[in-house]
């Protein structure tokens, strides 16, 4: 197969990916929704700014508080991740153009980005595997979902690096897009609407903001 | 024959048609935002250490997310594509008995819906909506503690949950008028039964007239102080709904109606729910889900209340009179769970001296381990006591001699951890507090007539 034919499976494993996980979150309102009857104290809207701006912030909560070293693992392996998938996009934009890597001074920052990814997403993978306690609460899909990412972002940052490696990268896209909806990183497109409804719930007994 | 031998014969005995109704069961409680709930968690493990099971047992079946995962495990199962097909990669399971029995461990045994580890999450799961929806799916198969089902049945069956006659509660009623009048010294000091019209209906938790009248005649104190037009009523008075915590919103809707039928027979305008952690969750903010209607009138609790009353100038009080260190307990279900945050606070500062908060408060303090129907299971004591080990540090590190709850659930939680962790506080609701703060007028007794107010 060639480049062409690369890119074209990526954007159909996207299609596929983004198509299933609506699928998904569209299917959950067969299992009923009815709308608040009780009286709210507080405001849902404001409980839902809430749960997505300050009550994400580390100091709202105490899980985050208490470690911030794993919430910042998680942030840059989040970050790292949204940068491999802009050099993804970045690949497939410009490689008709003869560009197919941004500019140099993004081509660092996204590098550092990366490298953080990796080494939040490797970090996780191995807190995960030596703690009994988190060993405990995962299942397959928890190991297979990080080594995914953190290979999808490792091939992104090889390809920043070496200016090469593009199939690589294609390749490593076409298979985490397609485990997206099936694993836990369903959550990319279920955290919003659960963090809503949590929002909501809690906004309108006018517990979100909460007071500290 | 033990409740959890019962209830293990129960799950052997269960029929694999029985199983695959357990599910279409949980399908119905479920709802759109649980399905959503149940798929979102990612297992970062970080809410372990807002659970208090876990943070005194450190078992991994009482990390939150592995609660959940109980839960999600079959619905991946059954609901999931990929988890019909590929189980072993996505942790699907068969609903089966051994599966029941971790979701009776995990939702009745381990959980006490308090919500902190929600507030704790990182992705936003509402875990005790979740495990409510296993509660009501094991209450429909036959599979709920049978002393937790009996405090439902008594309510449905006698109005109350402990089963106390009309004539009983009218007496009760009637000797603790009269201790007030003595309190107050005022033989004019009523506890108004049935009063048609009366701008407040006041209710109370059971525990009151039975164990705890001193409770019931702070209330009425405050009442008095405040010269509000208030009233009892001579049925459908409870304030409790343990259908909030067995997950069967029919029978928890049949026992909020008799709250709601109290004010439409005495057309009264305000509907406050005495000090009850629970009962204020239950009919402020799950009756309206549970009988699909809005009532026509305001729902409040005796906490938000009283503060309007000192907010209003209608009660004066002496903070002299207490200067001990108090500390305030925060029920899940009033402050996290209800919203009401602030009025218990401020009523705290005006009548006392010493007010220290606990570490954490507000709606991240911790759940006292008697919620979510814990006391009612006799099976899980030991584990409600040891869970409750967290708050009794929270209350040992204030120093306080007096520990103010304003729930009768967390105040018999908080009595027990007393002893067991001989904490040698005194507890108190939040109304006591202020009874005992309250500076009340002088009342002279007309010429000739001779009270005695001490008896």
């Amino acid at each position: 197969m060639g480049d062409a034919g690369l890119r074209l499976g990526v954007a159909i494993c996207a299609v596929l990916a983004a198509v299933a996980l609506l699928l998904q979150v569209v299917r959950t309102r067969s299992f009923g929704t009815r709308p608040p009857m009780a009286e709210a104290q507080g405001s849902a809207l404001r409980g839902i700014l809430y749960a997505f701006g300050p009550g994400m912030a580390p100091s709202a909560k105490e899980s985050t508080r208490t470690h911030p070293v794993v919430y910042a693992l998680g942030v840059g392996y989040h970050l790292g991740i949204f940068t491999a998938f802009g050099v993804l996009v970045w690949s497939m934009r410009d490689a008709a153009a003869g560009s197919a890597l941004p500019p140099a001074p993004v081509r660092q920052v996204a590098l550092v980005l990366t490298a953080l990814g990796m080494i939040g997403g490797i970090s996780l993978l191995v807190r995960r595997a030596r703690g009994p306690l988190l060993r405990a609460i995962s299942i397959p899909d928890d190991y297979l979902a990080n080594l995914l990412t953190t290979a999808f972002i490792a091939l992104a940052g090889l390809r920043l690096l070496a200016g090469s490696l593009e199939r690589a990268l294609l390749v490593g896209a076409m298979l985490l897009l397609l485990y997206i909806p099936l694993g836990k990183i369903r959550h990319c497109l279920f955290f919003f609407p659960a963090r809503w409804n949590l929002g909501r719930h809690y906004g309108r007994r006018g517990t979100f903001p909460l007071r500290h | 024959m033990a409740d959890n031998e019962t209830l293990d014969a129960k799950i052997e005995a269960l029929t694999a048609e029985e199983l695959a109704r357990g599910l279409d069961i949980f399908r119905q409680k479920l709802g759109a935002a649980g399905a959503l709930w149940l798929q979102t968690c990612v297992h970062c493990g970080l809410c372990a250490e807002s659970c208090h099971y876990f943070l005194t047992d450190h078992e991994p079946q009482s990390i939150p997310a592995h609660k959940l995962e109980q839960v999600a495990s079959a619905f991946r199962g059954r609901y999931t594509l990929v988890g019909r097909l590929a189980p072993a990669l996505t942790g699907a399971r068969p609903f089966d008995r051994d599966l029941v029995r971790a979701w009776v461990d995990a939702a009745f045994g381990r959980c006490s819906t308090c919500g902190r580890c929600s507030l704790n999450c990182t992705t936003g799961v509402n875990v005790p909506a979740v495990m409510r929806a296993a509660r009501a799916t094991l209450t429909e198969m036959g599979l709920i503690p049978a002393d937790l089902q009996q405090v439902v049945t008594t309510a449905l069956e006698t109005g109350n949950n402990m089963a106390i006659t009309r004539e009983d509660w009218l007496d009760t009623v009637q000797w603790i008028e009269e201790e007030t009048q003595g309190a107050v010294n005022d033989p004019a000091a009523r506890i108004p039964v049935d009063k048609h019209g009366a701008n407040i209906l006041f209710t109370v938790n059971p525990r009151e007239p039975k164990f705890f009248p001193l409770g019931m005649q702070a209330s009425a104190t405050v009442f008095y102080a405040a010269g509000e037009d208030w009233t009892v009523a001579s049925e459908g008075w409870d304030l409790t709904n343990y259908g909030l915590f067995s997950g069967n919103n029919a029978e928890g809707g049949a026992i909020a109606r008799n709250l709601l039928d109290s004010m439409d027979r005495l057309g009264c305008r305000t509907l406050v729910i005495g000090e009850c952690g629970h009962g204020f969750a239950s009919a402020r903010w799950e009756a309206a889900e549970w009988l699909r209607e809005r009532p026509g009138f305001r729902i409040i609790s005796f906490l938000e209340l009283m503060e309007d009353y000192f907010r209003q100038g209608r009660l004066k009080v002496d903070p002299s009179r207490l200067t001990d260190r108090v500390t305030l307990h925060d029920p899940c279900n009033t402050v996290r769970q209800g919203g009401i945050s602030e009025p218990q606070r401020s009523i705290l500062r005006r009548c006392v001296t010493d007010f220290v908060e606990m570490t954490p408060n507000r709606a991240e303090n911790f759940c006292c381990g008697g919620g979510g129907g814990q006391l009612a299971m006799a099976q899980y004591r030991d584990r409600r006591l040891q869970a409750g080990g967290v708050k009794a540090e929270q209350i040992r590190a204030t120093g306080a001699r007096v520990v103010v709850a304003p729930c009768h659930n967390c105040i018999d939680q908080l009595m027990e951890l007393n002893r067991e962790y001989k904490l040698g506080v005194v507890i108190k609701t939040v109304a006591e507090i202020v009874a005992d703060a309250l500076v009340l007028p002088t009342i002279t007794p007309p010429a000739g007539e001779d009270h005695d107010v001490t008896s």
